[in-house]
């Protein structure tokens, strides 16, 4: 007879976790959630929920719900007590005797505390381990298969949540230090051209005064021959600053002919795991009908993911960005329109956007849509900005359609 | 080529001592300035066929004295020396009414053959 009234519960439980990962975008949140909600449906004492480091190899303490703070004080707890068998990966592992099992760390305080059996759900995914919620009850019991089943679920569950944030993190990491990279090329770009003008000047000097004297000596002399040599080796350190001045340059775009929407999708692939992790919608429409031109596909490609990430974060969790291509073959463009219901951008900052280092977020370096433009203008194309505070931001692309790359040959 | 009188407008004293020597060698008159408002007196004072003017002085910017030159002088002929390794401000002040440039470092052979040439289109 209580066997209905259980399955009840334990649906609420899984249904209150499956609420808290879509309706929150904190993890912490989403892990209290589930230490509280698992303790109190398998009537234990406590429970613990830790995450692998994957850095350190050892499991921190993420959530923590009915156990003291010397619990959550205990420390990191390495991975050979844990993953020796890599076939209890999907498997909750029963602990009656806390006294010999290897696992238990401190079985006399965990005695003392009315432990009298502990409960290992791994967390685990893609048969890789990445946490582990730790249940203690003060009465031992049977378990039935549904129950463990449940645990294991509902671990699950949670291992896939902390791989979407960890992803997110890392592509966060991978798009910051893109930023910082510009910025150090930028401001190399201004160093190079000072040092330039410098070594320049002196090495006029030099090879005014060499290939002068050089008609002066005795030809086939040793002098013609030594001045023959500064006047080649200066020639040489001419080319090297021309080439460090052309590698901190903005390179020319190296355009193929290619669908615009392709492009699009790319970047979308690059920002998406983001939106969804902050539960922005992100709305694609793009044109069935699209037709190919001339195109650096990196550079249009990063100029979509700085206007996306621009977007994301111009809005509220749970926000909306739209994007959108049209054909207009009656102006024979390409359309394309980034929208978002965020913030907007004020009066007086709408005409500063593009200018380098402009920025409004501390964490900004203020060159994406400097960069942006640039692309935009390598491509014969026009960007507009209309934005409204409080109500959102709308940018809308032109880009020329041509048969043909312009200057020739197709780069590959 | 005939001998021309040559003004020589950088703050690089090693510059306009080459310029002196390779010029004079030749044949050509050369006066030397070392500041944008030394350049600019001796360009309304004296006659010149050519001026050899470096892009950044220490008081002007080279574009202020091409654009006196323009207004007072349009048929004086300017060449401008650039150390910047990159043709984007030459070509701009070409735009505004220069003869040629020179990028540094140049030899003297390029230096002669440039004001050959810019004398011969005056």
């Amino acid at each position: 007879m209580t066997l209905p009234i259980k399955f009840e519960n334990y649906f609420r439980v899984f249904r209150d976790i499956l609420r808290s990962i879509y309706s929150t975008t904190s993890l912490q949140e989403v892990l209290n959630v589930v230490v509280t909600k698992t303790a109190t449906v398998m009537d234990a004492k406590g429970a613990l929920l830790r995450i692998l480091n994957q850095e350190t190899q050892q499991f921190d303490v993420g959530a923590v719900y009915g156990l003291g703070n010397h619990y959550i004080t205990k420390g990191p707890v390495s991975t050979e007590k844990l993953l020796h068998d890599p076939s209890e990966l999907h498997k909750v592992k029963i602990i009656t005797d806390i006294w010999h099992a290897p696992r238990v760390e401190y079985p006399q305080q965990a005695w003392d505390e009315g432990i009298r059996m502990i409960l290992d759900v791994p967390m685990a995914i893609e048969n890789k381990m990445r946490g582990l919620i730790r249940l203690y009850l003060t009465k031992p019991r049977t378990f039935t298969s549904d129950e463990l089943d449940f645990l294991v679920t509902v671990a699950e569950q949670c291992a896939c949540i902390i791989e979407r944030v960890r992803l997110a993190e890392n592509q966060q990491t991978h798009i910051t230090h893109l930023a910082t990279q510009m910025e150090k090329m930028s401001s190399l770009g201004r160093m190079a051209a000072g040092v330039a003008h410098e070594i320049n000047n002196p090495l006029a000097g030099i090879l005014l005064f060499s290939s002068n004297m050089s008609k002066k000596v005795d030809p086939g002399s040793s002098l013609e021959k030594g001045l023959k040599i500064i006047i080649r080796e200066t020639l040489r350190c001419k080319s090297i600053i021309q080439g460090l001045l052309e590698f901190a340059r903005d390179k020319p775009p190296k355009k193929v002919m290619a669908d615009i929407n392709d492009v699009i999708r790319t970047a979308i692939g690059v920002v998406e795991n983001q939106f969804y992790v902050r539960h922005v919608s992100l709305e694609r429409h793009l044109a069935q009908d699209m037709v190919k031109t001339p195109l650096d596909k990196n550079q249009v490609e990063q100029m979509f993911i700085n206007l996306l990430l621009n977007a994301l974060h111009a809005v509220e969790d749970h926000g909306r960005v739209s994007v959108k291509s049209m054909l207009d073959s009656e102006k024979n463009q390409i359309e394309i329109e980034i929208a978002d219901n965020g913030c907007g951008i004020s009066v007086e900052n709408v005409n500063k956007i593009f200018e380098p280092f402009f920025t409004t977020r501390t964490d900004g370096t203020g060159l994406g849509l400097a960069v942006s433009y640039g692309i935009i203008e390598n491509h014969r194309g026009n960007i507009r900005v209309s934005s409204k505070l409080g109500e959102g931001t709308r940018f809308v692309i032109d880009f020329p359609i041509l048969d043909e790359i312009p200057g020739g040959k197709e780069d590959t | 080529m005939k001998p021309v009188s040559v003004l020589v407008i950088d703050d690089e004293q090693v510059i306009c001592d080459a310029c002196q020597l390779v010029l004079s060698e030749e044949g050509h008159t050369v006066t030397l300035t070392n500041t944008g408002k030394d350049g600019l007196a001796a360009i309304r004072q004296g006659t010149y066929d050519v001026v050899l003017l470096d892009m950044k002085l220490p008081d002007m910017d080279g574009m202020e004295i091409l654009k006196a030159v323009q207004e007072e002088k349009r048929r004086l002929c300017i060449i401008v020396m650039t150390g910047y390794s990159s043709i984007s401000n030459a070509v701009q002040a070409i735009k505004k009414g220069a003869s040629d440039y020179l990028a540094k470092p140049f030899t003297d052979d390029e230096l002669l053959e440039t004001i050959g040439k810019a004398c011969e289109n005056k």
